[in-house]
């Protein structure tokens, strides 16, 4: 693990497998999209609406996925001081700021046909799901408000870490609490409740996300290396002045 | 997908604002990526000189 952390090792790996990983995703996408939309049958009680589950499912999943990531590279960051773990951590954040939104307005869309709603305050998944998207923007904020790089890493470590407790009110939040959101239908005791027919297309889209995620994760990490040089750059061109 | 049935047109609304982000998050982390190599390329040159 660690001699990933130098910054020429990791750009030199993350060169040589990016093509790979972009090719892996965008098959996974046209299979994915392919089952989703085409192959797979109609929910019996649900209908067409069951298709929406082919992108929500995979986009909220990533939106979790990515704040426990964010809250791992903050807390290696905290432990070994290293930056290119903030660099991590700051670069996935919009990411997983889109994943996020993207489960809200696409679960939106499930819910007006589903629930007869489009939002319920009341509803505990779709609330911590909510504050999760403000975490992710405060997390964001802080980076852009202060101009001095290790102060602002120092206060986004700490919005990370206290945001991964809210991971886990998002992901119990359905056990926890009477909701208008199902209970956990994928992963859970007795195996999964989706039937094979469905199941392998959601987890074909919820690969092709992580994929996606993946290889945008690793050209932002390339342009954050790309924005610290010339960041350097300037200040010793300043300097020299 | 039968585009006849019930409710079809948020399984579209859904798809298409789905595509829509994905692929402006796509565009713009290569762009600014693309443009941060040029700029940085551009002073390792200028220094070399």
């Amino acid at each position: 693990m660690q001699q990933f952390a130098n910054p020429a090792r990791f750009l030199k790996i993350a060169n040589v497998t990016l093509p790979y990983i972009w090719a892996i995703t965008a098959i996974l996408f046209a299979i994915g999209l392919y089952g989703a939309l085409v192959i797979t049958p109609p929910d019996y009680q649900q209908g067409e609406t069951v298709r929406i589950m082919y992108v929500h499912v995979p986009a909220a999943w990533l939106g979790l996925f990515v704040y426990c990531l964010m809250g791992f590279f903050s807390a290696v960051a905290f432990v070994y001081r290293h930056p290119l773990a903030d660099a991590a951590a700051k670069t996935a954040a919009p990411l997983g700021a889109v994943f996020c939104f993207l489960a809200l307005v696409t679960g939106s869309f499930w819910g007006k046909p589903m629930w007869g709603t489009w939002w319920a305050w009341g509803d505990a998944r779709l609330t911590s799901m909510f504050i999760l998207l403000l975490f992710y923007l405060g997390y964001m904020a802080v980076w852009s408000s202060i101009d001095e790089p290790t102060r602002a890493a120092a206060i986004a470590r700490i919005v990370a870490l206290v945001g991964v407790l809210n991971v886990f009110v998002v992901k119990f939040s359905v056990n926890w609490w009477n909701s208008l959101h199902q209970g956990p239908s994928v992963i859970k005791m007795g195996g999964p409740a989706i039937d094979k027919s469905m199941l392998w297309a959601l987890l074909t889209m919820a690969v092709a996300y992580t994929m996606l995620f993946l290889a945008l994760h690793l050209v932002s990490m390339r342009s954050e290396i790309a924005a610290r040089k010339l960041r350097q750059a300037r200040l010793v061109e300043i300097g020299n002045r | 997908m039968d585009f006849s049935a019930a409710h079809v047109s948020y399984v579209i609304a859904s798809y298409a604002i789905s595509g829509i982000c994905v692929i402006g998050l796509f565009l713009y982390v290569l762009l600014r990526d693309r443009a941060l190599a040029t700029k940085l390329k551009h002073i390792v040159e200028k220094d070399k000189r």
